[in-house]
């Protein structure tokens, strides 16, 4: 036995078999430190950054304790006790979505409704969507499909078409009623609608009745109470509308149906309820907190170039909302439409088939344009062709628009690939025609996808900042755009220009502050696009 | 070929209205997707319209050879300054990600666990995601100061115990507020993805069969990696190469933040002065003209174009040369 093992000794140290395991391994960690250094020094930068935003050391020690023990310790806690039980990590995962996605979307319809008028998206959103509900409303009632489907689209078209042509005489007469009844009705009607069918999909059609009426009554009684209060009760509407009904629903029904998971709602209240205490507990026992430059004034003021306590980027961060927004109306379909006739509808052979390979070559290529120059497009196209005004609405969306397309192709053509054939042929096989089969079958397989890569093409959109350069959009206005010609600001804008200002309060205070914000929102949708992929992907 | 029954029973056949409506969805669709090539026309069109009203002016000899560019000043638009800053940032940022890069995708593609590929993967992507303002704000702020803090730096070339030759050192200066060198570090940094995640498809895509017969002649898995694997995929990683150059060629607002706006023809043969003084590349030159607020047209205007002009011309040269090359690749194995 021994001298076996010596001669395998032997044998290793012929041929050198220590020195070529020692190679591979510093071969493998280069490897690894290599993969490393591009995350790390971004990492650390991130960090500069984040410290000259929130400045940690400002804070006393006190408050570090405070917040460890009403916000870290529980939330930890609690996620550590979800993460045990699958039932109960599913309902907490459920509950934090609803929670973080209803405030973003109730503030984000506050906030741009507030900037172009209540009334005006009360206007356009009555006209663009009554007459395509009553025309479904009929199809269903007379069971009539032949027609209907063209009609729904023409119908919303004609709605708008009619609401932009009447709209001076149609505006005052919307503007009669109150403030905040606009904001009811772009909030809360919906919600109620929405909230309504949901509940009569899931048990019954009087049960979905009941719970719209509940709504609208609740909805009422607290503007009802606010007005005796002499509050307006605009904000409050949007807030309970908008968050408070969907996040009572869920958390709601979650907990009457799910037994197993019910003690996972309360994750999202764990968390703020922490915050709030925390708070609460700060101001009683006037512990000397964070001198952070993330500040309710930063979120909320307009710029100011002088003072750095009294800048803000509200304008810039409706601008880039408003305008990101705006360009997705406009390029998503036209994007997605071109990814599904590459798709599904394009030929192989001939002279389609020719256009189809030109197609996917120029959209690779498109793919690659450097995005100053689809600025120097938006300019010849919007400004010079178009005579639009500098620095609109409608121009920078467009501008956008045509840069993010070749993302939005090329994600949505990925989405409608992963479809698997047989689901299409089993349409085919039921007598469903190319349209019925695309709609009924292929593209809500492949919605996941789609909006993985909206998502993500939005991300990207957001932090763009040459092309609108380029287009001369103002760095900075003192009021959100008020419609979609008048002139807007973006917050990446704002931070090329800021990053100039060499004091050291904006230097190392405001602007960095202004590039967490960008980074969060940057991040958030990320982080969006990536829930939603590993929820809803499917494995063929 | 197709013998299809001539007398479809009617109610096997499509109402008119319906066949219509199929066809108009169709006919739209397809609009859709033809758009996506007028976007092209478009660019070329807008640029050029402009362009050849610039080179009318100023003639092309004089714009691509000149050596002296101020638009503003001086009225002379020589694009070689300009060339030269897009070169230094460049070559730089490629310095950086095309060893990184490719690196990364090695690991990725044949060390890493599907759990750590599963975490790496995304945090790659994510450097190419973060707004380039961002990377300007942060080359400017804290990359300047902290590679600033080691330097200047003298490197002597010849070790001084050597007393037969001449004494020579590399001596880099101490940085300029704005300067290339971080905004080549910052770029480097945003161009790694671009070259690990196409490399690493070019790298998985190499057939298993390659790697076992290596392993059965008694390779270890370096000398796999190294000497089959991407001797493999060369061809893929070429293309990544040649994309993320286009990438950083086209990069325009942390060079603009970072490096400052004086045109400079490139320091000889103290080259690594270059890095350490501010200089300014095409895409920030057309920045600067767009921020200036010409927009009563005159030649400036139409300078910005006919930047945009050559700057489309060398990105779509390389785009389509890494697909050319990619192509190859493709054909290769399938």
């Amino acid at each position: 036995m021994a001298t076996e093992s010596e001669d395998v000794d032997k044998l290793r140290r012929a041929s050198g078999t220590r020195r070529r395991q020692l190679k591979g391994r510093l071969f493998e960690a280069a490897l690894l430190g290599a993969t490393l250094v591009g995350i790390v020094s971004l990492l650390v930068l991130f960090g500069y950054t984040a410290f000259d935003a929130f400045r940690p050391l400002t804070a006393s020690a006190q408050w570090y304790l405070l917040y460890f023990g009403t916000l870290v310790t529980p939330t930890a806690a609690f996620t550590w006790y979800a993460r045990r039980n699958p039932a109960v990590r599913a309902a907490n995962a459920k509950a934090f979505a609803v929670v973080f996605g209803a405030l973003a979307v109730s503030l984000l319809t506050y906030v741009v409704a507030d900037s172009v008028s209540p009334y005006d998206v009360l206007l356009y959103l009555l006209f663009g969507t009554v007459p395509p509900l009553l025309v479904g409303l009929y199809a269903r009632i007379t069971d009539e499909r032949t027609y209907s489907g063209p009609a729904i689209p023409v119908a919303a078209v004609l709605g708008l078409a009619v609401a932009a042509l009447l709209y001076d005489v149609l505006r005052p007469l919307v503007g009669i009623a109150a403030q905040w009844v606009a904001y009811f009705g772009i909030t809360t009607l919906p919600v109620a609608g929405i909230l309504g069918v949901v509940v009569a999909r899931r048990w019954s059609p009087r049960r979905g009745i009941t719970a719209a009426a509940a709504v609208l009554v609740s909805t009422l009684l607290v503007a009802g109470g606010l007005l005796a209060a002499g509050i307006d009760p605009s904000f409050w509407v949007v807030l309970f509308s908008a968050f408070a009904v969907p996040v009572g629903y869920v958390v709601g029904s979650t907990v009457v149906t799910e037994s197993d998971g019910r003690a996972g709602v309360l994750g999202p209240f764990v968390l703020v309820g922490g915050a709030l205490a925390g708070a609460a507990l700060e101001r009683q026992l006037a512990i000397e907190g964070l001198e952070s430059y993330l500040t309710p004034t930063l979120l909320l003021n307009s710029w100011d170039g002088l003072t750095a306590s009294n800048a803000g980027v509200y304008p810039q961060i409706v601008g880039s909302v408003v305008v990101v927004g705006f360009m997705a109306v406009l390029a998503f379909p036209v994007g997605i439409g071109a990814a599904i006739y590459l798709e599904e509808y394009a030929p192989n052979s001939g002279w389609g088939g020719r256009l189809a390979t030109l197609l996917e070559v120029n959209i690779s290529n498109l793919a690659g344009v450097p995005s100053v120059v689809y600025g120097l497009l938006g300019l010849a196209l919007f400004r010079n062709a178009l005579g639009f005004g500098t620095g609109i609405v409608v121009s920078a969306a467009g501008t956008l628009g045509l840069l993010i397309l070749p993302i939005v192709v090329v994600s949505a053509q990925e989405a409608v690939r992963s479809v698997p054939d047989s689901l299409r042929q089993a349409s085919y096989g039921m007598g469903a025609s190319r349209w019925q089969t695309l709609r009924n079958v292929v593209l809500p397989e492949s919605v996941p996808g789609v909006l993985t890569g909206t998502i993500l093409a939005l991300a990207r959109a957001i932090g763009e900042t040459a092309p609108l350069v380029i287009i001369a959009v103002a760095t900075t206005t003192y009021t959100p755009p008020s419609g979609l010609f008048s002139s807007a600001t973006a917050l990446p804008l704002q931070i090329f220009a800021a990053s100039a200002n060499a004091k050291p309060e904006f230097r190392h205070g405001v602007v960095p502050a202004a590039a967490v914000v960008l980074l969060v929102l940057m991040l958030l949708m990320n982080t969006t696009a990536i829930v939603v992929r590993n929820r809803y992907e499917r494995e063929y | 070929m197709s013998n299809e029954p001539q007398s479809v029973s009617d109610s096997l056949q499509r109402n008119e209205f319906v066949v219509r409506k199929e066809r108009l969805y169709g006919r739209l669709i397809a609009a859709s997707a033809v758009l996506t090539i007028l976007v092209t026309v478009g660019i070329i069109l807008s640029l050029s319209g402009h362009a050849l009203t610039f080179w009318s002016e100023i003639s092309p000899i004089a714009f691509f050879t000149g050596t002296n560019w101020s638009p503003v000043i001086g009225e002379s638009y020589g694009v070689l300054p300009l060339v030269s800053g897009t070169l230094i940032v460049t070559v730089c940022s490629a310095l950086i990600a095309l060893p990184v890069g490719l690196a990364a995708a090695i690991y990725l593609s044949e060390y890493a666990s599907e759990r750590v590929r599963s975490i790496l993967k995304p945090a790659l992507e994510i450097l190419a995601g973060v707004p380039t303002v961002i990377y300007g704000y942060m080359a400017l702020v804290y990359v300047t100061p902290l590679v600033d803090s080691v330097l200047p730096l003298s490197l002597p070339v010849v070790p001084s115990g050597l007393s037969l030759l001449p004494e020579f050192t590399v001596v880099v200066p101490s940085l300029r507020t704005f300067n290339a060198l971080s905004a080549s570090i910052v770029v480097g940094i945003m161009i790694i993805p671009m070259v690990s995640s196409i490399s690493e498809d070019a790298l998985s895509a190499v057939p298993d069969s390659l790697r076992e017969a290596a392993y059965g002649l008694g390779s270890s898995k370096l000398d796999v990696s190294t000497k089959v694997v991407v001797p493999s995929a060369t061809s893929g990683i070429v293309a990544s190469y040649v994309l993320a150059l286009s990438r950083a060629i086209g990069e325009t607002m942390a060079v603009t933040m970072a490096m400052g706006m004086s045109p400079q023809m490139p320091y000889f043969p103290n080259v690594l002065r270059n890095l350490a003084e501010s200089s300014q590349t095409m895409t920030a030159a057309m920045v600067q003209i767009a921020g200036a607020d010409s927009y009563g047209g005159g030649p400036t205007y139409e300078a910005m174009f006919a930047l945009g002009m050559t700057l489309f011309a060398i990105t779509l040269t390389m785009n389509v040369l890494a697909e050319l090359v990619r192509r190859r690749f493709r054909e290769a194995y399938e």
